[in-house]
């Protein structure tokens, strides 16, 4: 059989750099190859040359057997390769079902056929998405979604797939597969890049791994387990590291640093009550639309409250009510949200500044003058704290790796010299070997007597760092476990039941 | 002006105390049935206030001193709160009549009433909480409905004979813990824990407790073992700001109906918002908001909750005024379920 894609001996350098290196790749018809590796092995850019995104500096790409070079995005997909894009590609003034006939347009649109279509089609991916709204209003689990809809929209005969399940419930990952293996049975090939390394081994029929932009390995999935992956993809085995639960003890309770006392927000969150005690860490877990970003949100003064009988929040027994994140920051509550892209950094900015903006933020600054040495100081400091990979603070954060934009985020939040620190989704669209650097800093943050809330969807995650785990349900904290009695199984009863 | 203004807009927008907000119970306050679930104590009548005296526990039971074995002494009037020296001197509040020591009637605290704990250090000074100087013990939910801060804790030289006032206006002092420190005061209605130094000082320890505190005990590790007698609820607090509501439902009602802290319920049904409850998955979960509750919590030397001991909405170990450890045991006294409790003291989850 031929191969569809076929890479042979693919270089692409960038200013000199090279990000990849001889690699040699194939993906067959129908099947779904998995492509995994560390944050800057190379994913991106192999799958954004099979896209057309990038030329490859040496080597050629085949196509059907046919040596062929796509010059753009458009071109690759008049050949039927569509790309799902980590960073969602949607306009966001249009609706979602302008987004899915956006390059399909008629010259005569229909718009209520248009929306129809869009709903039939949403419909029959199992996707729960109102195609009149707009892009903007969606969260980042349904852009997602409308982002998926859209590659199979387009009839594509590869579709690569980069973290598509990031951002999904579990519910939303199982229509999700389900979708793949439809897909699949059509005939169409799909590359699947993934950091959650059980759905990599669950779905996909090959996997290749990438290190340092050079290919390492190709085989069956099932050649592979969870420990080979890893040491293949940094050359150690990092799973006791990073998720090693079992007989953990919890940390003691600190004194209490935050109540939230009947909280609400519109529907939400409604009526929830917790406390965060400091030099522990709080998990909280919960599924899209239980409420528990927008709880956060409110706590850092980053939305608000209801304006009448909106509840109370007091830290350390001082009742407060933030309407913009400064005071919060001044008062020692941080919140590092979950989308670092567009609420995390400023991505034209160097490390150094995106730091030095957090200290602002505090009102850490010694002068009203910025001072360049300061900065590139407290940059250097962190930058060597945090273990964040770049040639010196001057380097964009664009230009970073996911996992090193998230820890120049953690930096920027921990310059505040915050009492409660509030991460959503820490690890989010973050390779391995960051992940653990990262879970590092938190448990430094816990054991140095701050008190820490680690709000995310990765069950494996939440009962590795959290001494005591929250579960959010339809705006509410429902349950709470002590981790010595957590297992995935209860909390996941409790965030559904 | 703003100051002027602020009491209005807080119950116009339902901030502040309007808020008619409750600390939550988790971390170390999360619902358990260790209470409940403790073996069958001794049965008493409303047992109050336990002591240690010559290797054996205590308590006052009416007119009564009781111990585990056996009746220990009867009196004229029924005793509200009782303590025991180092050196085995027992002191005796009684209703109406005031403070005896061995026995003999102390003439300054002669005709005290609403004595809520008294506490030795030492063999010198006597500590008594008062917890109300207008109405008398028995009608203490009066005291808190009206949200009187009438309080005292008073200091008895047992050598000169000298009574002092150390501390007034206190929100019905209810527990006594002498420390190297100074005394620690649990206030029920304000729901905290203060400490009086040498000087006359009060200082909060720890606020915003999820219920009414009640009695204070040394814990073996160090900290303090303290009971907390009802829980706060919204309701409660809703009531506490509808002044012209609580007076009528005082002139119009029985008192154990009254919207108020209870050391029991679920006796009757004409008590308040008790017939609304439901059964899920064999717990029984109140829609309304319990008015009686069983809690004992264990406090750490810096007084952070490390663990606790619960009997929830639908149990029976209710009311619990007094708590004390002895030999690896925790003893706590259930006014509201007729009960003295002996518990394994093992250490919470976090320690």
């Amino acid at each position: 059989m031929t191969a569809i894609i076929e890479l042979r001996n693919v270089t692409k350098e960038f200013h000199g750099v090279p990000a990849l290196r001889d690699v040699n790749f194939t993906l067959m018809p129908g099947e779904v190859h998995a492509l995994l590796g560390e944050n800057g092995a190379g994913k991106s850019t192999l799958t954004k040359i099979i896209a057309g995104v990038h030329s490859p500096t040496r080597g050629e790409v085949r196509f059907n057997g046919d040596k062929l070079s796509f010059s753009n995005p458009v071109d690759a997909l008049r050949h039927g390769i569509a790309m799902v894009f980590q960073e969602t590609s949607l306009v966001p003034s249009l609706t979602v079902a302008q987004n899915l006939y956006l390059g399909k347009e008629r010259f005569f649109n229909r718009l209520r056929g248009i929306y129809i279509a869009a709903q039939q089609f949403l419909q029959s991916l199992n996707f729960n998405v109102d195609p009149t709204k707009y892009i903007s209003q969606l969260g980042a689990a349904q852009k997602q979604m409308v982002e998926i809809a859209r590659a199979v929209h387009h009839q594509a005969r590869v579709i690569i797939f980069d973290e598509p399940t990031a951002t999904l419930t579990p519910e939303e990952k199982h229509h999700f597969f389900g979708l793949v293996e439809r897909l699949k049975s059509d005939g169409v090939s799909i590359v699947f890049i993934s950091h959650a390394l059980e759905e990599a081994l669950a779905i996909s029929d090959r996997i290749t791994i990438l290190r340092d932009g050079q290919h390492v390995i190709t085989d069956k999935a099932s050649a592979f387990n969870r420990d080979s992956i890893i040491s293949h993809m940094v050359g150690r085995t990092l799973t006791e590291d990073l998720y090693q639960q079992k007989g953990r003890c919890a940390r003691p309770y600190g004194p209490q640093v935050l109540s939230v006392e009947n909280l609400s927000m519109g529907r939400m969150v409604r009526n929830t009550s917790f406390s965060v005690y400091g030099g522990q860490v709080t998990g909280i877990f919960g599924l899209i639309g239980s409420g528990r970003t927008e709880t956060a949100k409110i706590i850092g003064g980053v939305v608000k409250r209801d304006f009448f009988h909106g509840g109370e929040i007091k830290l350390e027994g001082r009742s407060v009510r933030y309407r913009t994140p400064r005071p919060a920051v001044k008062d020692g509550i941080v919140y590092v949200t979950e989308d670092r892209k567009l609420e995390g950094f400023f991505e034209t900015q160097s490390i150094a500044e995106n730091i030095y903006t957090g200290s602002l933020g505090a009102g850490l600054n010694r002068t009203p003058i910025v001072s360049y040495a300061e900065m590139m100081e407290l940059s250097a400091q962190w930058t060597q704290r945090l273990n964040i990979r770049a040639i010196d603070g001057s380097a964009k954060v664009i230009e970073l790796s996911g996992g090193n934009q998230q820890k120049v985020v953690l930096a920027k939040a921990l310059v505040q010299k915050p009492k409660l620190v509030i991460l959503d989704e820490p690890t989010r669209g973050v390779d391995v070997g960051a992940i653990a650097e990262i879970h590092a800093v938190i448990n430094e943050l816990a054991d140095s007597g701050i008190a820490v809330v680690v709000i995310s969807s990765y069950l494996p995650e939440i009962m590795n760092l959290a001494d005591r785990v929250l579960v959010a349900r339809q705006g509410r904290v429902v349950e709470e476990f002590d981790i010595e009695e957590a297992s995935e199984e209860k909390i996941m009863y409790a965030a559904v039941h | 002006m703003m100051v002027t203004f602020k009491p209005w807009l807080d119950r116009l927008l339902g901030r502040g105390r309007s808020a008619l907000t409750v600390p939550p119970m988790d971390g170390a306050l999360k619902p358990n049935n260790r209470l409940e679930e403790a073996p069958a104590g001794i049965h008493a009548a409303e047992p109050r206030s336990l002591a240690l005296q010559n290797g054996r526990v205590v308590w006052a039971e009416g007119c009564k001193i009781m111990s585990a074995e056996e009746e220990v002494a009867s009196l004229s009037h029924p005793i509200t709160a009782l303590a025991v020296s180092p050196q085995g001197r027992m002191a005796l509040a009684l209703d109406g009549r005031g403070i005896t020591l061995e026995g003999d009637e102390l003439p300054a605290l002669q005709g005290a009433t609403c004595v809520t704990a008294m506490a030795f250090e030492g063999e010198t000074t006597l500590w008594v909480a008062v917890g109300s100087t207008v109405h008398p013990l028995g009608d203490w939910s009066r005291d808190f409905l009206e949200m009187r801060r009438s309080g005292q804790v008073l200091r008895y030289d047992i050598a000169n004979r000298t009574l002092t006032v150390a501390a007034e206006r206190l929100g019905f002092p209810y527990g006594l813990l002498p420390t190297p420190q100074g005394l620690v005061i649990s206030e029920s209605w304000t729901r905290q824990l203060v400490r009086l130094d040498g000087t006359g000082r009060l200082t909060l320890l720890k606020d915003n407790l999820p219920g009414y505190p009640a009695g204070l005990a040394p814990a073996s590790g160090g900290g303090a073992w303290m009971a907390l007698f009802a829980p706060c609820n919204p309701l409660l607090e809703l009531v506490l700001r509808e002044s012209e509501y609580r007076h009528a439902m005082m002139a119009e009602v029985e008192p154990e109906f009254w919207i108020a802290p209870a050391l029991r319920s679920g006796y009757s049904f004409r008590e308040p918002m008790q017939g609304g409850a439901l059964k899920q998955m064999g717990i029984l979960k109140p829609w309304a908001p319990t008015r009686s509750y069983g809690l004992v919590v264990q406090l750490s030397p810096e007084f952070i909750p490390l663990q606790s001991l619960h009997s929830r909405a639908g149990g029976k170990r209710h009311g619990i005024t007094a708590v004390l450890e002895h030999d690896a045991q925790l003893w706590a006294a259930s006014t509201g379920g007729n009960e003295v409790l002996r518990l394994n003291v093992r250490e919470g989850n976090h320690q």
